[in-house]
């Protein structure tokens, strides 16, 4: 046989056990789909148990779906309080981790000061003294005669709320930033520095944009761990999911129907949040595909 | 210094803790020469080579590219412009290409021009494209570094480097993270830039190309300078017994 009769054609020749691929191919498929049945059976069952335990207690399914959307509309606030103070806590992990980074003293002393103290103290301790301790400076300056300073300090539950979980999760995310900007090889920074940019040219172009596509994932998972713990601006008055639950459950005494509709709504939150957060990191993979 | 040297290097010291790597250095390099550094692993000529454009501080010495001098003094902070300045002199490249992966292959180009020396992006890509067209990497220009071959990854570094027009290029191993059958495309860049009369400092370990390419080899050991001569000189009449040791095995592979 010539090798004209082997190319003939168009395109590449083909390989005579092409059969082989095609079974292998098929096989792992049909191996994974197989896996995938079983995983979605045993969520199925959870359920179920869930469901007939809660059914077996004297359990109110029509009161949830009569308040359902009362509680729902604290979906908004919730929603919102968590994507300004995750913009918020990202920008002041980002100086957090340059001050670590930094060779300069004072930056150096003040980013870790500040994560060790941020991180050291219980958020909602973070949340009262904020809330209620500020004032008490506020007061001193309006007794001075700045009222202006006063207002200043004396902050709404949402403010309060969302200055609170900004520095707290800033402090937390202050050690991802410094570790994704250390994980970028240090190759990258030299043929930076080899072609005359200067440090902060190579940071903001070379560095950060690697660096924030590892951490992407992280990020994700610090912003549904702060929708969660938005629930604890509820302390405050703030009319979100929980406190809106919370209200009706103590009113009509039907706790475990108001909490469970309040946590099943922070679960499909974070469902979604997880979702987008992959299409994200999906995206940002493109110029990594071979 | 003499109108002739594009670099100039003094008595340099570098320590690395309490490692002297490079001991008391001296020596020059000649407008359109091509100088090629060999020497054992660890015998401190990458440092030597990191040195020239310092991405390695010299812990002692003088550095003259081009005219611009930076003397380095133990305890003395050396200004970031100064470096800077030097920098845009010298052209580098590495041994692992350090491409910027987020960045297709035109903006891996371009992107000195464009942040360091301001040039509007459109005339950055006919320079660009100039460059990359030199090494033979036009037709890849749109795509991402990671589905390029090691040598097409170095070609397009070589054009970053070359983009930025300096007056002296810095090789670091540019073969030495390559598989065997990419060296050569690699080689054959460099050697069309040695026949236009680019100033080059090779450091490598392809005795075919230094005997091929160079005007002058400097052997190094243990941090010092142990021979300077024309590859006929080193290769074939080594003054110093240690150059005549450290080369005989290689020649015996290399076929030089």
């Amino acid at each position: 046989m010539s090798l004209e009769t082997i190319t003939a054609g168009s395109g590449p020749p083909v390989d005579p056990d092409i059969g082989m691929g095609h079974d292998l191919m098929a096989y792992e498929r049909r191996e994974k789909t197989i896996h995938n049945i079983k995983i979605s059976i045993v969520w199925i069952a959870l359920f179920i148990l869930l469901g007939l335990f809660l059914l077996a207690l004297d359990f109110d399914p029509k009161y949830i779906f009569q308040h359902f959307e009362f509680v729902l509309a604290g979906a908004g606030l919730t929603i919102g309080i968590s994507v300004v103070s995750i913009a918020i806590a990202a920008v002041l992990a980002l100086l957090g981790a340059l001050g670590r980074l930094s060779r300069n003293s004072i930056a150096q002393g003040i980013s870790g000061f500040y994560v060790s103290l941020i991180r050291g103290t219980p958020l909602l301790i973070q949340i009262f003294i904020i809330y209620l301790g500020l004032p008490q400076i506020g007061n001193q300056f309006r007794i001075l005669g700045y009222p202006g300073l006063a207002n200043l300090f004396t902050l709404t539950a949402i403010q309060s709320g969302v200055l609170a979980l900004s520095v707290n999760y800033g402090a937390y995310m202050t050690e991802i930033f410094r570790a994704g900007i250390q994980s970028i090889h240090h190759g990258q920074n030299e043929a930076a520095a080899a072609i005359g940019m200067s440090r902060n040219q190579t940071l903001r172009r070379v560095i950060l944009p690697q660096a924030i596509r590892i951490i992407i994932p992280d990020i994700g998972n610090q912003f549904i761990a702060m929708q969660k713990d938005s629930s604890l601006v509820s302390f405050m008055g703030v009319w979100e999911i929980t406190y809106r639950a919370n209200r009706l459950a103590r009113v009509d005494s039907k706790f475990m129907e108001m909490f469970l509709l309040a946590a099943f709504m922070y679960w499909i939150l974070t469902i979604v949040s997880s979702w987008l957060e992959g299409r994200l990191e999906r995206r940002m993979a493109r110029a990594y595909e071979r | 210094m003499s109108a002739s040297h594009i670099i100039e290097v003094e008595n340099l010291h570098k320590w690395f803790g309490m490692l002297h790597v490079l001991k008391g250095i001296s020596f020059a390099v000649h407008e359109r020469e091509v100088l090629v550094i060999i020497g054992r692993s660890g015998s401190g000529k990458s440092t030597l080579l990191r040195c020239l454009n310092f991405l390695e501080t010299p812990s002692a010495g003088i550095i003259t590219v081009s005219g611009d001098s930076i003397e380095c003094i133990p305890g003395k902070k050396i200004k970031q412009s100064d470096i800077l300045k030097l920098r845009l002199d010298t052209g580098m490249v590495f041994q692992e290409f350090n491409l910027f992966p987020h960045k297709t292959v035109i903006d891996n180009v371009i992107e000195g021009l464009v942040t360091v020396k301001k040039m509007p992006r459109k005339q950055a890509l006919t320079v660009g494209e100039k460059y990359l067209m030199k090494v033979g990497m036009l037709e890849k220009c749109d795509v991402h570094p990671i589905k390029l071959s090691g040598g097409q990854k170095q070609r397009v570094a070589i054009a970053r480097a070359l983009a930025m027009e300096p007056k002296v290029m810095l090789f670091d191993e540019p073969t030495s993270a390559l598989d065997p059958e990419l060296i050569g495309e690699v080689l054959d860049v460099m050697k069309q830039l040695a026949l236009e009369g680019t100033t080059m400092v090779v450091v490598t370990h392809e005795m075919g190309f230094a005997n091929d390419v160079a005007d002058r080899i400097i052997y190094v050991d243990l941090g010092k300078i142990v021979e300077i001569g024309t590859p006929e000189q080193i290769f074939f009449h080594p003054e110093d017994e240690r150059t005549r040791i450290f080369l005989e095995p290689i020649r015996k592979v290399q076929h030089v």
